[in-house]
């Protein structure tokens, strides 16, 4: 009993937060079949409709960094600034922006700006403009 | 007469917020803006990659570093890994390399 190998190794009342609470107290992690489940992915209500991710904008760059360039990796310089792409004439539709992800040029964008405008739009954080439009074209829609 | 492993890769747990809900895992993908509810071992799985890009058989023996693992033979629990990868694949927390 006592020389049993599966001993807590700490007490119990001692917290683990490295192993997140899910594996058990004895560091026991359940496998479970190859057949179980175990993803469940929280849809945003935005993404709900396709309509919403069609007609969301997303502005290049963001309006409180109106007139400024973007480079071939994404970020914001300023206008004029060498290898640096001009913004677009107005916001990308989530639409538009989902041909752009995915290789095509939408009518009124320059093709050679796509990489840069892409670039830009994955780099969006929460809280940027257009970062909400851009999640919901993540979610994978059945 | 294996098939090449399937190496995959995680953006680094900074990336993400876990927040423990007795037996799932909520994770918040601060990347994409989307929450997903995982059940071991998912999370630990995710975590595993935090120590770089790895095939199921690598995995496995990280989380045996950390964990006794209870589950099927060897070849199944590679198995198992790579079908829990392949959701979170899925999901947009995963990808391969």
């Amino acid at each position: 009993m006592a020389q049993d190998c599966d001993k807590p190794e700490k007490s119990p009342g001692e917290s683990d937060a490295a192993a997140l609470g899910v594996a058990g107290r004895r560091g026991v992690l359940m496998l479970g079949a190859v057949a179980a489940t175990s993803v469940v992915t929280i849809r945003p209500a935005l993404a709900s409709t396709a309509a919403s991710v069609l007609n969301c904008k997303i502005p290049i760059p963001d309006p409180a960094h109106a007139g400024q360039y973007i480079t071939q990796d994404g970020r914001l310089v300023a206008a004029g600034t060498k290898d640096a792409v001009a913004p677009p004439p107005r916001p990308i539709t989530g639409d538009e922006a989902k041909k752009m992800i995915n290789g095509q040029s939408p009518a009124g964008f320059d093709p050679s700006s796509r990489e840069a405008y892409v670039n830009y739009i994955r780099r969006l954080q929460h809280g940027t403009s257009g970062f909400t439009c851009y999640a919901s074209l993540q979610v994978p829609r059945p | 007469m294996r098939a090449p492993a399937i190496v995959y890769a995680a953006d680094p747990p900074a990336a993400r917020i876990a927040v423990a809900l007795d037996a799932l895992v909520a994770v918040y993908h601060r990347p994409s803006g989307v929450t997903h509810l995982l059940a071991a071992p998912s999370p630990e799985l995710l975590d595993a990659l935090a120590d770089g890009p790895a095939d199921a058989a690598t995995l496995r023996d990280r989380l045996a570093a950390r964990y006794d693992l209870e589950g099927d033979a060897d070849d199944r629990i590679t198995a198992t890994i790579d079908a829990r990868m392949e959701e979170m694949i899925v999901a947009g927390l995963a990808w391969t390399t």
